[in-house]
């Protein structure tokens, strides 16, 4: 039997791109190299404690009436009820240059706004027609690459301020070393200060549930444990897929989520050399009694630190960089009931080929993890206080870890630094969708796949 | 089906897109894109329902005819002659 769409990779992009596809028509079949559903955004068990991999927050929250708010557009495309999801929207977060300037923000875009008025008033002006430009574009045209940091500069005669504006924008959203594409930067800026951050009730397992529950309804199929070992093709058509077991399935178009250069590995084709580097994360998990939470400010979700001269958003010499990073309080969302365990996040820019010269020396590998798990932890309490001595469990990923368990080529979480904006590469029933068509976190993977099924494969029906 | 069962149909796979669609005040030669504020997004939706359903292929260079009720009207009655 033929399958009309196969989807490789059943990350947020490719759930939301079958459920987009199975609304219509229920022949479409995903497959998954792991057990579990979810890619990058899924979690895993220790000492029957649930603990998520990727999420920190949910970007572009939106209320249920703005209708146009991409958030609520997933819903309408992939016919979900918003009513069946409670949203819990962030407290407060801060971007904090240590010894310099701090700025908080919220899901009230004017509380920026204030602060920028009382903390920059040089700026303020240049803020507001920055806030005009960025209403005025049109980030989904395609467009060559054009600089943010040329666009901010021309409105911010702060450096200052530039710095701290890209910090979370950056942390949250660039592949790219420290610049970020345009059309990227507006997607990003409106997503996070003008929109806002929300978890889901529950964890990303409710979340993942939910999407997966709706997905068969809807008659879809899935195969897990089914790793992809090659796409066989004749000139620009895919015919079929086989399976690492050796099993041949036959299909008529294939979306591919895993990755521009992992896809071409699947074809036996040559990657062209890409000379930018890709942007790495280290990533500490620190679980401590629920006693504690009260240890800590609950007006702070998530904090945006840099403590060097100018902020550098790149690959560090060092095995790490803890001049700046990001600390996640994941149970600082408004009305989150609290769980077994207070759990605080820490994330810094790490060198892959550091870890990846430590592969073949577990002992060696599993020490360093547990040093900069460490060296985060140390550095970490100057920002939010004491907690290191009530650490019952932590945990590290580095881009080893996501590497083999996420197959993102080294680690890099946003993938390759260049983007494929439209999804095609030179196939005419192949496209690709997630990370390297260029949209990032839970709403940009999820819109990333439905606006692929809606470009390339539904209108050939 | 009659001019009448295709309105219908439009409306309620409109209906079905938006719960909130106000259908009270919708002139049916206007566009329907400014009065029930519909995207190309919504647009592609009422295709696909309307191949789900009956089994209507309607080509891309054909889209304008969705863009009123009437226009909607005019274009389906022939295809749907026979459902």
């Amino acid at each position: 039997m033929k399958i009309p769409l196969l989807i490789i990779g059943s990350g947020l992009s490719g759930l939301a791109a079958a459920i987009r596809y199975a609304r219509y028509s229920p022949d479409v079949l995903i497959l998954e190299k792991h057990s579990r559903i979810g890619g990058l955004n899924s979690y895993y068990y220790r000492n029957k404690i649930l603990i998520e991999t990727g999420l920190h927050a949910i970007t572009n929250y939106a209320k249920p009436k703005d209708k146009k708010a991409p958030l609520n557009q997933i819903f309408r495309q992939l016919k979900l009820n918003r009513k069946n999801l409670s949203l819990h929207e962030q407290n407060q977060s801060e971007i904090r240059f240590i010894d310099r300037e701090s700025l908080i923000f919220s899901n009230d875009f004017s509380l920026l706004r204030e602060q920028i008025q009382e903390k920059f008033p040089h700026c303020a002006e240049g803020f507001q027609n920055l806030i005009a430009a960025i209403n005025a574009y049109s980030p989904y045209k395609p467009k060559p690459f054009l600089s943010t940091r040329a666009f901010v500069g021309r409105y911010i005669s702060d450096p200052l301020l530039s710095e701290m504006l890209l910090c979370p924008l950056m942390y949250y959203g660039s592949s790219l070393e420290n610049d970020m594409d345009l059309s990227q930067f507006i997607i990003i800026f409106r997503s996070i200060f003008m929109e806002g951050l929300f978890r889901p009730h529950g964890t990303i397992k409710e979340f993942l549930d939910m999407l997966f529950d709706h997905y068969k309804n809807f008659g879809g199929s899935i195969r897990t444990n089914s790793p992809v070992k090659r796409i066989i093709y004749k000139a620009r058509r895919v015919y079929a897929v086989q399976l690492e077991s050796g099993e041949i399935i036959h299909c008529d178009n294939i979306l591919s989520t895993i990755g521009y250069e992992e896809t071409l590995a699947l074809l036996d084709r040559q990657v062209e050399k890409d000379t930018a580097r890709r942007i790495c994360f280290i990533e500490s998990i620190f679980l401590l009694p629920i006693s504690c939470r009260d240890n800590f400010s609950q007006t702070k979700t998530i904090i945006f630190y840099n403590k060097s001269e100018t902020f550098r958003y790149e690959r560090p010499r060092e095995i790490i960089d803890l001049n700046s990073g990001v600390i996640c309080f994941p149970s600082h969302f408004s009305g989150v009931e609290p769980r077994q365990y207070f759990e605080i996040r820490s994330t810094h820019l790490t060198d892959y080929q550091r870890w990846k010269s430590l592969e073949n020396d577990k002992p060696a590998y599993i020490a360093e993890k547990h040093n900069l798990s460490r060296r985060s932890g140390n550095f970490i309490e100057n920002i939010i206080g004491n907690f290191n001595e009530n650490i019952v469990y932590e945990d590290t990923f580095t881009p080893l870890t996501i590497e083999r368990f996420a197959g993102k080529k080294e680690g890099a979480i946003y993938g390759r630094p260049r983007k494929i904006k439209d999804g095609r590469i030179g196939f005419d029933n192949l496209f690709l969708a997630g990370t390297d068509q260029g949209y990032f976190g839970i709403i940009g993977s999820m819109l990333s796949g439905i606006s692929m099924v809606n470009q390339h494969i539904l209108p050939t029906l | 089906m009659t001019r009448n069962d295709i309105k219908d149909l439009i409306l309620e796979i409109i209906a079905d897109i938006d719960e909130d669609a106000d259908f009270d005040n919708l002139q049916s030669d206007q566009p329907l894109r400014d009065q029930l504020d519909l995207d190309s997004m919504d647009f592609l939706d009422i295709v696909m329902e309307l191949r789900k359903r009956h089994q209507l292929q309607i080509p891309e260079e054909d889209y304008p005819h969705l863009a009123t009720l009437s226009s909607c009207v005019n274009y389906l009655e022939p295809l749907l002659e026979n459902s």
